[in-house]
This record gives C-alpha cells, sequence and structure tokens, in this order.
C-alpha cells in the first residue's frame, strides 16, 4: 500500500466550496463533496479464493445493513404469505361457519398488509443502501490501486481498458453480490411451500419436486456455457470504450486527419463484434433458462396427472390439488429470478476476474520493509554503473556513471532517444534500475521512501499535463495549502504571472480539457511553477521549456538561476541557451557517458556533442538522398 | 491469470475489423480457453463496415431520438416479439384452466374420470414444453433487436461525436462522452433486451385477468378499481417524477466519476511527480460519494414504490373482503362467487409487481435516452452549409481577409489579420508563446470559425465547402504528438489508408526514424500507445511527422512540431521539409529562429495582430522586432542559429 499506516488519516475533509446540490457539474478534483468515508475493507489478495469469497470482506463490511436487509425482507415475505391464509380463514370462519367477527379478519389483514409494506420499504432501503455503499468501495479499492500501480503497468495498458473496468464490470458484481442474497431469500418460500406439501401428503410433494433437482444441472450446464461468453462480451465492451477514450483524446489527430469516417467504422466493427456477443449470449440463455422458468410448470403438470390419479382412487381431497397448485404457483417468480440468477451470476464473475486482473497486479515499485525517509542535507546525486530497459525490451542506459555534486546544476545532452529523459524517470523512481544503483547523499533509492523521495526531488516533465481544475489549483498542485501569494511568487517564477493575469480570471481561470484552452508555451510554464513551488532540493527540467520563446525562457532562467543556487539541479535540454545555465555538461550517447565538462571544452574537444548541438554540419552530406 | 493471451482487446483472435491492439491486457483465463474458443469459431467473419461519414446528418438521423423511434427500426422483430408475448402469456393462462376442468370434469364425485385426467395432464405437460419453446424464441428475437438497436445507437452516437468540433472537446469533459457512449448504452441494452417484453407481457396478462374480474363481479370489480387505481396512479405519477430526477442526477455523477478516473490515468506522472496519490483518492472518494449518495436516493425512491404497491395491493384486498363479505352477509352475493373472485384478485396484483420493477427499469433507461438525446441534439460549432461541395485539389494560396477571432466573446486573440501567402510559399510564424501563431493555424485548418473576416485556400471561402475536403489538403502536426494505441504502422498510415511499403520507408527514411526502429525489437510492428513511455517526446514528433508526410497534404502546418527534438534530429527534419515542402505551402510555428530562418517569408504576430512581415533577411536589415528577438536568440546562446544564417545566404 502506498504509505501504509497513513491511511487512517484519510478521513476526507471536504473541499471548501460548492453546497450547491442536485445537478451541479460538478469539477472532478474539487467542487462536489460527500460525506463517503472510503472502504472499510479489500477484496481477498488470496488468488487461489472463488470469486465471490474474494469479494465476500467488502459486503462483510457492510453487514449490519447487509443483515438487516435480509432480515427484514424475509419478515417481509413471511407477512406477504401469511395473506392468501388470512383470506381463507376469513372466508370459512366470517363467512361459511359465522365463528368468527368479520371485522376483526379484515382489520387482521390491514394490520398485516401494513406491517410488510413497512417492512418492505425499510428492508429495501438497506439493500439500496449497502448495493450502492460495496459499489462505491469497489470503485475507491480500484481507484486507489490504480493510484499505486507502477510505470510499467500504465505502458502496457490502455485506459479505455481501465476506465470500461472500472465501470460496466463493477456495476455487475455490485448488482449479483448484493441482490443475488436477496433473491435466495426469497426462493426460501420453495422450502416453505415443500414444508407446506409434505404436511399435506409426502408421495405427491415428492412427485411434484421430482423436477427441481434439475435445476441444479440446467445451472451448472448454464454456469459452463454463459461465463465464457460474459466474459467475450464484457471484452468487447472494454473494446468500445478504448476507442471512445482514444477519440476523445485524439480528437485533434483525427479532425486535422479527417479521418471521421475510418473512425466510425472503426467503432462500427467494434460495434457489430458486441452485437454479434450480445445475440449469442441471447440465444444461449434462450436455451436454458426457459427450462430453469418453467420448472414450476412441469410440476404443475405432474401433480395434474399424479394427484389427479390419487383423486380418482379416493386417496387424495380435491382440496389437495388446489392447494398443492398454489404452493407451485408460489415457487413461480423466485424461479424465473433464478435463472436471470445463475446469467447474472456468470457475468458478475467474469467481470470480477477482469477486476482482480488488475488489482492483482503489485507495483513494482514500492516501499520496501525497513524503508526511511529521505532527509536531503547537501543533495549529492551518484549514478553507479546503471542499467536499464524498458519493458519493450529496449536498453536504454547501459552503464551509466555518472556524480552529480551537491548544489551543481547538469546538463545533459544527448541525442533524441538517447536516455535523457529516462535518467529524470529512474530518479523519481517511476521505473527502478536494471542493474547499478543511484544514490542521494550516499542513500540508495530503494531505501527510502516514494513519497520522500519525490517530495525532493522535484521534475518538470516534457509533457506539461495540465488537469481541468483552476489555474491556480493546478500551480498547487504539489503543496494543495500553498497561500496566494505563494502561487503567485511561483508563477512569477516561471514568468507566467503576466498572462495569467491577463485572463478574465486570473488565477481562478479553469483550464478546459487537460488544459487544451492554453498554449504549448503557456502550459510548460504552468507546469515550471507547479515544480517551482514545490520548493524541493533537487529540481530536474526535463526540456521543460521547448515550447517557450527565447525572451520568455531568459526571464525563467534568471529566475530560476536565483533559485538554483544551492540546489542541485539536472537539466535535461536541447536549446544552447538551456544548456549554458549548466556548470557542467554530460553528453549522452546510446545509453552511456561520453564525456564530461564544461561547455566550451566539450565543444571544443568532443565531435559528437558539436554534432548533437547541430554545429559541424560540413562534416555531413549535405543531403539525405 | 493469462496476460499473454491474443484477447487483448479483441483484434486478431476475434476477427474482422482488425481495430485493436494485441496490447497484452485483457487475456482470459486459460480455463476458459477452450469453451471460448469454440463459441468463437460460430462467429462469421464480420465484412468490414464501409459506413459513409458526412459532416450534415443524413434524413434519417434527424429523427428525435426516442424508444419507441429506436426499436421501430425493425419492425419484423417487433412484432414477432409481440405476438410471441401475446402467445405466451395465453399459453400461461390456459394452464389453470386445464385445471380447473381436469377438477370439474374428471376429479369430483360422479364425474370422475381417468382419461380426463390423463389427458388434461398430458396438455398441461405439452403446455409447458410450448412455453419453453416459446419463451426460447422470444428471448432470441429480443435478444438479437436489443443486439441491432444498440449497434445502431453506438454508431450514431459516435458518428454525432465525430460532427462536433473542437470547442465541445475544450468544454466538456472526456468522462461525459465516455459514459454517454458506455453505461447509457449498456443501460438501454438491458431495457429493450428484457423491459419491454416483460412490460408488455404482464400489462397483457393484467388486462386479461381485470376482464375476467368483471365478467366474474361487475360491482367488486368496479370497488377494486376505485381502491386500488387511484392511489396507484398518484404513487407512479410521484416515483416518475422523483425517479427521473435522481436518475439525471446519477447519470451525470457517473460522467464525473469517469472524467475523475480518466484525468488521473492520463495524468497520473504528475500525480506520482507530485505525491498527490492520498489527495487524489481522498478527492475520488468525494467524486464517488456523490455518485452513490445520487444512487441512494433513486434507492429511498424505488424502495419506496416497490413495497408500497404491494402494500396497496394487500389493503385493497382487505377492504374488498369488508365489502364482499358485507355483500355476502346481505345475501347480495353468494360465497362462491366471492371465492372465485379472490382467486382471480390474487392474479391481478402479481403482474403489478413485475411491472412495477420493469417501470423501474424503464425510468432508468429515459434518463439515459433523455442524456444521450441532449447530446445528439449538440449543434457542432463549426459546421458545414447544406450540401456543400468539395473543395477541389487546391494550389495552396491561403487568404486571411480581415481576421478577428476570440475563443471567449470579448476576449479578442486575434483582430483584423489579412495575410496572404502564395501556393508553394513557406511563411513563418514568430512571436511570444500566446500571442495568436497557433490560432491562425487552427482557423486555417477549421478548427474554429473566425468571429468577422474570411479565409479563402484558392479563392474559396473555406466555410463554404466540406471540410472533409479541406482538411485532408491541410496537414496539421501539433506540439504533442498523440499516438493510437496500435503498431507503429497503423500510427503512420492513419493520415492515408493503404500506404505501400515503398511510401512508409521513404517517410521513416527522411524524418530520421529508421535508427529507431532498428533499434526496436519489433520494428515496424511495436506496439505503442497513448501514454506508453517507450517513445520519447522527440521520436513520437517524429512519428507526427512521417505521419504528416505520408498523407501528402497541400498545405502543412508544423506547429511547434519538432520542439523536443534534439538539433541534430531537427535538422535532419529541415533537410527533409526541404524536400517535403517542395511544391506545397507551409506554415512553419516555431520558437527556434532556425526555423523561421529558413522559411521563404517571416510573419511576426504579436498582441492579436500582425506586427512585422517580409523575408528573413529583409526584417533583419529593417532593425524591427525581428531582428530584435533575432538578436536575443543568439545573445542568449542560440549560436545554433548561425549556421543557418550562412546556410541560406548560399
Amino acid at each position: 500500500m502506498l504509505n501504509s499506516g497513513r491511511y487512517d488519516s484519510l478521513v476526507t475533509p471536504p473541499p471548501a466550496r460548492a453546497k450547491e446540490r442536485d445537478r451541479e457539474r460538478a469539477n472532478p478534483l474539487g467542487g462536489v463533496t460527500s460525506r463517503y468515508a472510503g472502504p472499510r475493507a479489500r477484496i481477498s489478495r488470496d488468488r487461489e479464493l472463488a470469486w465471490w469469497r474474494r469479494v465476500l470482506p467488502v459486503i462483510a463490511s457492510h453487514r449490519v445493513s447487509f443483515t438487516i436487509a435480509i432480515g427484514l425482507s424475509f419478515v417481509s415475505l413471511v407477512l406477504q404469505t401469511l395473506v392468501p391464509n388470512l383470506l381463507n380463514g376469513a372466508i370459512d370462519h366470517g363467512l361459511v361457519a359465522h365463528s368468527g367477527v368479520l371485522r376483526h379478519d379484515v382489520i387482521e389483514i390491514l394490520i398485516v398488509g401494513l406491517l410488510a409494506g413497512v417492512t418492505g420499504i425499510v428492508s429495501r432501503q438497506y439493500v439500496f443502501t449497502t448495493a450502492y455503499n460495496v459499489e462505491a468501495d469497489l470503485r475507491s479499492l480500484i481507484y486507489e490501486h490504480l493510484t499505486e500501480l507502477s510505470f510499467s503497468f500504465y505502458d502496457r495498458v490502455q485506459s479505455g481498458q481501465l476506465i470500461s473496468r472500472a465501470n460496466s464490470d463493477i456495476r455487475s458484481v455490485q448488482m449479483y453480490s448484493t441482490f443475488a442474497p436477496l433473491i435466495v431469500v426469497q426462493s426460501l418460500i420453495g422450502v416453505v411451500a415443500f414444508g407446506f406439501m409434505l404436511s399435506i401428503d409426502p408421495l405427491l410433494a415428492f412427485i411434484a419436486m421430482t423436477v427441481m433437482p434439475l435445476l441444479y444441472f440446467v445451472g451448472i450446464k448454464m454456469r459452463r456455457v454463459m461465463f465464457p461468453i460474459s466474459w467475450i462480451t464484457q471484452a468487447r465492451l472494454a473494446d468500445v470504450a478504448t476507442i471512445v477514450d482514444e477519440n476523445v483524446n485524439g480528437v485533434r489527430v483525427v479532425k486535422s486527419f479527417a479521418q471521421e469516417e475510418a473512425e466510425v467504422n472503426r467503432l462500427a466493427d467494434a460495434a457489430e463484434r458486441v452485437a454479434w456477443a450480445y445475440v449469442k449470449d441471447a440465444q444461449i440463455r434462450g436455451q436454458w433458462s426457459p427450462w430453469v422458468q418453467n420448472l414450476p410448470q412441469l410440476g404443475l403438470a405432474l401433480v395434474l396427472f399424479f394427484g389427479g390419479w390419487m383423486v380418482y382412487d379416493s386417496k387424495l381431497g380435491i382440496g389437495a390439488i388446489l392447494a398443492f397448485n398454489a404452493y407451485l404457483l408460489m415457487l413461480q417468480a423466485p424461479f424465473m429470478m433464478l435463472g436471470q440468477l445463475v446469467m447474472m451470476g456468470q457475468r458478475a464473475r467474469a467481470s470480477a476476474e477482469r477486476i482482480f486482473e488488475i488489482l492483482d497486479e503489485r507495483p513494482e515499485i514500492a516501499d520496501r520493509p525497513g524503508v526511511y525517509d529521505l532527509e536531503v542535507t547537501s543533495g549529492s546525486i551518484d549514478f553507479d554503473h546503471v542499467g536499464f530497459a524498458y519493458a519493450s525490451g529496449v536498453e536504454v542506459l547501459t552503464d551509466f556513471d555518472a556524480h552529480v555534486e551537491a548544489g551543481e546544476t547538469v546538463a545533459i545532452v544527448g541525442r533524441t532517444g538517447s536516455g535523457k529523459s529516462t535518467i529524470a524517470r529512474l530518479l523519481t523512481r517511476f521505473y527502478d534500475v536494471s542493474e547499478g544503483s543511484i544514490r542521494i547523499d550516499g542513500r540508495r533509492l530503494e531505501d527510502v521512501t516514494l513519497a520522500s523521495l519525490r517530495a525532493n526531488v522535484g521534475v518538470v516533465l516534457d509533457e506539461p499535463f495540465l488537469f481541468s481544475i483552476s489555474i491556480r489549483d493546478n500551480i498547487a498542485y504539489g503543496r494543495p495549502d500553498a497561500s496566494l501569494d505563494e502561487v503567485r511568487a511561483a508563477a512569477r517564477g516561471a514568468n507566467a504571472d503576466g498572462f495569467i493575469e491577463a485572463l478574465p480570471k486570473g488565477y481562478d481561470t479553469v483550464v478546459g480539457e487537460r488544459g487544451y484552452t492554453l498554449s504549448g508555451g503557456q502550459r510548460q510554464r504552468i507546469a515550471i511553477a507547479r515544480t517551482l513551488l514545490v520548493n524541493p532540493p533537487i529540481l530536474i527540467l526535463d526540456d521543460a521549456t521547448s515550447a517557450i520563446d527565447v525572451h520568455v525562457e531568459a526571464g525563467i532562467y534568471e529566475a530560476l538561476a536565483k533559485l538554483l543556487v544551492r540546489r542541485t539541479t539536472i537539466i535535461i535540454a536541447h536549446r544552447i541557451s538551456t544548456i549554458a545555465l549548466a556548470e557542467r555538461v554530460i553528453l549522452l550517447d546510446e545509453g552511456r557517458v561520453v564525456a564530461t565538462g564544461t561547455h566550451d571544452e566539450l565543444l571544443a574537444n568532443v565531435p559528437l556533442y558539436s554534432q548533437v548541438l547541430a554545429q559541424s554540419t560540413r562534416d555531413e552530406p549535405e543531403d539525405l538522398d | 491469470m493469462a496476460w499473454g493471451g491474443g484477447f487483448g482487446g479483441g483484434g486478431g483472435m476475434f476477427g474482422g475489423g482488425g481495430t485493436q491492439t494485441g496490447l497484452p491486457f485483457g487475456g482470459i483465463p486459460s480455463e476458459l480457453m477452450n469453451e471460448a474458443t469454440r463459441l468463437l469459431e460460430t462467429e462469421p467473419e464480420h465484412p468490414a463496415s464501409r459506413l459513409r461519414f458526412t459532416q450534415r446528418p443524413g434524413p434519417g438521423e434527424h429523427q428525435r431520438l426516442t424508444l419507441t423511434g429506436l426499436i421501430s427500426a425493425y419492425p419484423a422483430w417487433v412484432v414477432n416479439g409481440s405476438l410471441l408475448v401475446v402467445v405466451t402469456s395465453l399459453v400461461l393462462q390456459a394452464g389453470p384452466m386445464l385445471t380447473e376442468y381436469a377438477v370439474n370434469h374428471g376429479m369430483i364425485t360422479g364425474h370422475r374420470s381417468f382419461r380426463v385426467i390423463a389427458v388434461c395432464g398430458a396438455l398441461y405437460l405439452a403446455l409447458a414444453l410450448v412455453s419453453v419453446l416459446l419463451q426460447r424464441a422470444q428471448a432470441v428475437v429480443t435478444g438479437k433487436l436489443a443486439a441491432r438497436v444498440m449497434h445502431d445507437l453506438r454508431i450514431r452516437v459516435f458518428t454525432h461525436f465525430q460532427r462536433l468540433s473542437l470547442d465541445f472537446f475544450t468544454d466538456e469533459k472526456s468522462g461525459v462522452l465516455m459514459s454517454r457512449m458506455t453505461s447509457d448504452i449498456e443501460n438501454l441494452q438491458q431495457l429493450v433486451q428484457d423491459g419491454i417484453s416483460q412490460f408488455a407481457l404482464q400489462g397483457l396478462t393484467m388486462i386479461v385477468i381485470a376482464i375476467v374480474l368483471f365478467s366474474t363481479n361487475v360491482a367488486l370489480a368496479a370497488w377494486t378499481v376505485l381502491l386500488v387505481v387511484p392511489l396507484l396512479t398518484v404513487l407512479s405519477w410521484w416515483f416518475h417524477r422523483a425517479s427521473e430526477r435522481g436518475y439525471l442526477l446519477s447519470r451525470d455523477r457517473i460522467a464525473n466519476v469517469l472524467a475523475d478516473l480518466s484525468e488521473s490515468l492520463y495524468g497520473i506522472r504528475v500525480v506520482t511527480a507530485n505525491n498527490r496519490q492520498r489527495r487524489n483518492i481522498a478527492n475520488h472518494r468525494h467524486v464517488v460519494g456523490a455518485y452513490r449518495d445520487a444512487n441512494f436516493y433513486t434507492g429511498r425512491v424505488s424502495a419506496i414504490y416497490g413495497p408500497a404497491t404491494i402494500m396497496i395491493g394487500i389493503l385493497g384486498q382487505g377492504l374488498l373482503l369488508g365489502i364482499g363479505g358485507d355483500m355476502v352477509l346481505r345475501r347480495h352475493l353468494s360465497i362462491g362467487a366471492l371465492i372465485a373472485f379472490f382467486l382471480y384478485l390474487n392474479r391481478f396484483f402479481q403482474p403489478i409487481q413485475l411491472l412495477v420493477q420493469q417501470y423501474n427499469a424503464l425510468q432508468q433507461g429515459r434518463s439515459s435516452i433523455i442524456r444521450l438525446r441532449e447530446l445528439l441534439e449538440t449543434a457542432p460549432g463549426v459546421d458545414e452549409v447544406e450540401d456543400a461541395p468539395d473543395l477541389a485539389a487546391i494550389e495552396g494560396r491561403i487568404t486571411f481577409e480581415h481576421v478577428d477571432f476570440g475563443y471567449l466573446p470579448g476576449r479578442p486573440v486575434l483582430t483584423d489579420i489579412n495575410l496572404e501567402i502564395a501556393p508553394g510559399e513557406s511563411v513563418a510564424f514568430v512571436g511570444p508563446t500566446g500571442a495568436g501563431k497557433s490560432t491562425m493555424a487552427k482557423l486555417a485548418n477549421r478548427f474554429y470559425d473566425p468571429v468577422a473576416g474570411r479565409i479563402l485556400l484558392d479563392g474559396v471561402d473555406i466555410r463554404g465547402v466540406s471540410l472533409r475536403s479541406v482538411r485532408s489538403q491541410l496537414g496539421v502536426v501539433p506540439q504533442e504528438a498523440f499516438l493510437f494505441a496500435g503498431s507503429i504502422r497503423t500510427n503512420l498510415s492513419f493520415g492515408r489508408a493503404g500506404v505501400s511499403e515503398d511510401d512508409l520507408n521513404e517517410a521513416i527514411d527522411v524524418v530520421g526514424l529508421r535508427e529507431l526502429l532498428d533499434r526496436l525489437p519489433d520494428g515496424l510492428n511495436t506496439v505503442v500507445h497513448e501514454r506508453g513511455q517507450t517513445l520519447s517526446a522527440g521520436e513520437r514528433q517524429l512519428l507526427a511527422l512521417a505521419r504528416a508526410f505520408l498523407a501528402r497534404p497541400r498545405v502543412l502546418i508544423l506547429d511547434e512540431a519538432t520542439s523536443s527534438l534534439d538539433l541534430h534530429s531537427e535538422t535532419v527534419i529541415e533537410r527533409a521539409l526541404d524536400r517535403l515542402l517542395e511544391g506545397r505551402t507551409a506554415i512553419l510555428i516555431a520558437h527556434r529562429l532556425t526555423t523561421a530562418q529558413r522559411a521563404d517569408r517571416i510573419v511576426v504576430i504579436d498582441h492579436g495582430g500582425i506586427v512585422e512581415m517580409g523575408t528573413p533577411s529583409q526584417l533583419l536589415a529593417a532593425g524591427g522586432s525581428y531582428a530584435r528577438m533575432f538578436d536575443a536568440w543568439i545573445t542568449s546562446g542560440g549560436r545554433d542559429a548561425t549556421r543557418k544564417r550562412t546556410g541560406d545566404d548560399s
């Protein structure tokens, strides 16, 4: 877990704003408030258990409301079954035999009706409370788990897959896990009815129920055939979600290449496959579920034949036939639901397995036992024979060996794909080194807590991702408690103050989806301000000013120069203006250090360096073709 | 758990389309493999869809989205399904009649007949089997109906969503679109498959029994209607209002949940780098909790509705007993008649229960329909005129005529822009960030329409021609290269289907991707996707350039397209551009003045207007704002620029 033990402090303090109820279009990172306190239990980690046993702890954590729901619903059911008896009794005693007062019977029925209604209402309240709490728990659990997973996971899994699993799959698990027990309770009527039948005539009771074991066999068969088709259906729904997700996020590319038609056809193909799966699902279900639904009818036919025979032989009264009829009819509704239950169960199982696929994914990078918080005293960094390859097999760093002095500003220079950005990702432990080690102040990164490491190593990423919240909240993203003055100061440092103030709502301007209402350079400046506000002792600028024009960049670096004093800084850049800020340059090629020295030294002595900086073109053929 | 299964997303193995990825997620558990493979073998090869996309909706698409409208597209299945429902309900009613007949004609003393009993029993058995067959047929018909209807709806919503313009996508959260296309449509699926037929079946049963009730005893039947119907109506009306409110709220809140999730996934690097996990978890709880609260509300409403109708039923029976019993005591009614009435009365209340359940599902579906309808009725901000002709193949003259533009009313970004770019000319836009350079490109591409003035391509106002014909002749390479999940090959050929291997190789060599591809174990078939870190930002830009190169547009717009490249790669690219731009018009937006220096003409944009314009040497000689920028660039270390200047002189 990401910081086990600290979870207790997660009792959510409601965000300050937004009292408006009802139809507020809430801002995902603030806005809507709820008293939901988070999940109380987790899904069992034991992969050997059956799927429902793994979900059980989550349901069990709502055992009070769950028990009340089930208990009261049973009470309500019993009260409802009393009504026919009361009516019969009233007619027999009050009207036929005149042995009772009809009014009393009527009042009795009214009271039973009221009680049945009230217990029914209360029990359903608890049913829904449990159901929606379980759903919220599952959603939170998945979200929490996703925030813990390592980047190697995100490198291979598409968002659309995750969103689909965190949505439709959760829904189907929740539906089943809360409504199944309720249906089972309703089916207990069958036991009651069988009891009544036994008391009338054991032989006929057994004959009436002979077909019921078929339920078991049909159920087994249904489980076998429904599970695969459910899985296929869910997987194909996820495909649709993935296409939609990509088209939302890549809408600019689709439009600028005028590829709408191709995308519509891509979706149509996926929709076609979903449709096939649904039809197949309906066919398989149609093959089996009517048998379950009609089992009571088969029982009725048997009662008519054998019961009639017994009546014919004067071994049974006609009343018994009518009673058996009534009891078997009572089974009709529960059996209809049982058929659905088996189907829902298989869908839930398929969905649960798909959710477990995420939850069983262990974060590759997590705090080991015995780690301590990193306290940066000086800020020296050692790369000790570091080797690294991404999961795709591309070896990026081989035997990368370097030392950065405390307080030093170092530029890492290399061609596209030489592994520069990877160094930033290793230093923040987005990935772990495959070989060698990295140390800050002599402490191995693996020995300190992730949270303290990332608090001390600030990185401005090459892609300035902004959230669709206000600019102020975006800048304060790493330090949400920062005052507006601090936010302003950081924005000034990143030379962003000017354009922010010029916006209609200034710092409270909400940037559109992913910040696309701002230009690339503006986004980069906000991203720099975001990191400056955190004020980390170690700073990495990963190509952080590529879209910013020279004037502005100069201003930023002027501000940075003051900030960078006594701060260890790694600059990854292509521009000489940026590189000039560094005291020392490390030249990287094919994952190793080729040379280190000042800019002028490298320029004078290392041909590759000037080549990377595109200076010695005369040595190259003038044309590629 | 098998990660490695080829089931990832349904690509190769699921056959057809070939849209998907092969990303190793979504593996099918091995124990399922055989059964699933057997199932999939029965799947026919789906012919690849060949739908036409038009910016203006076709004649059938103007129809308002309603449930009945949706299903009436398949009249044969609707009729078949309805007939099956009617027959099934009749068969179900025949059972009790057989029993009654057998009792009266085979069991009552004096009328005992084993033959009657045996025949009735056999008939009953046959009826049960028939109803199995009927229900099976009905499940298949409604299943097909639901599957086709939802298939059509998915395409209709997605098509509309492709028609919407960029302003919609910046305003609306991706979660909203996602939930419309997924949970809203899945909601309706259930409704069409089981809900409607059940609703019809139970409604029919109720009517049949109501008729029987009236034929048994008019007075008691009238009392039943009087006692029960007004209460049920009031209750249902209340439920209709309250549940609609609740379900709409819950639709909106699930969209928020998905938006929050989606944003967290895409921004996971920023989240992690800023140690925001715990705070985001707390925040997600609020969003999830708000969704839960909306569900609680609908839960409360339906928790009252269901049992309250049961209660009304029981209370009604109690009161009818009082009324009927009184009639018996006054000798207005025989006991036998009362008993018979009560036998049917019970059957009258049973379908009400099921109807109530289905009504709940119907309400839920309605809220999805309402939200989908809202989406479908959103007009695109940038749209085609009726019957817009295609823009003929252009030479590449771009004209801005008195163009004013602002994203927000009252906040102009560009004012009175006049600019003419000749065919084959390359023009660099320079100026501070946020000056409006990218906005000019977005206007030329018709991502947005100007507030005033007009933009012409080869003298034709781009608002008068089809969007596709404009955009397919203009290639834009943005700063942030978006990659679709799939192989590098499919990403490269995104702009032009059926690119030949030779063209592909040429593009790869020209932009300098060869080295990268040699490094990747799977080469061109390496699977990439949006968030994947296999490729660096610079490498992604190279891919985007190659993609644009392959699309062969008449006009090329590079919007900071090389910002993440090292200077060496950029040099390679710029040489490639010389070839790529041969005979093409180009707009280059860049901060590195090396790029600008290479252009035929430089346009300096600042404060929403054109400040200066001319060839690089003219502007440098003029000593205006460009010359100042250039000096700053040189002195601030842009020494790499010097080469370009000398290079251009030659």
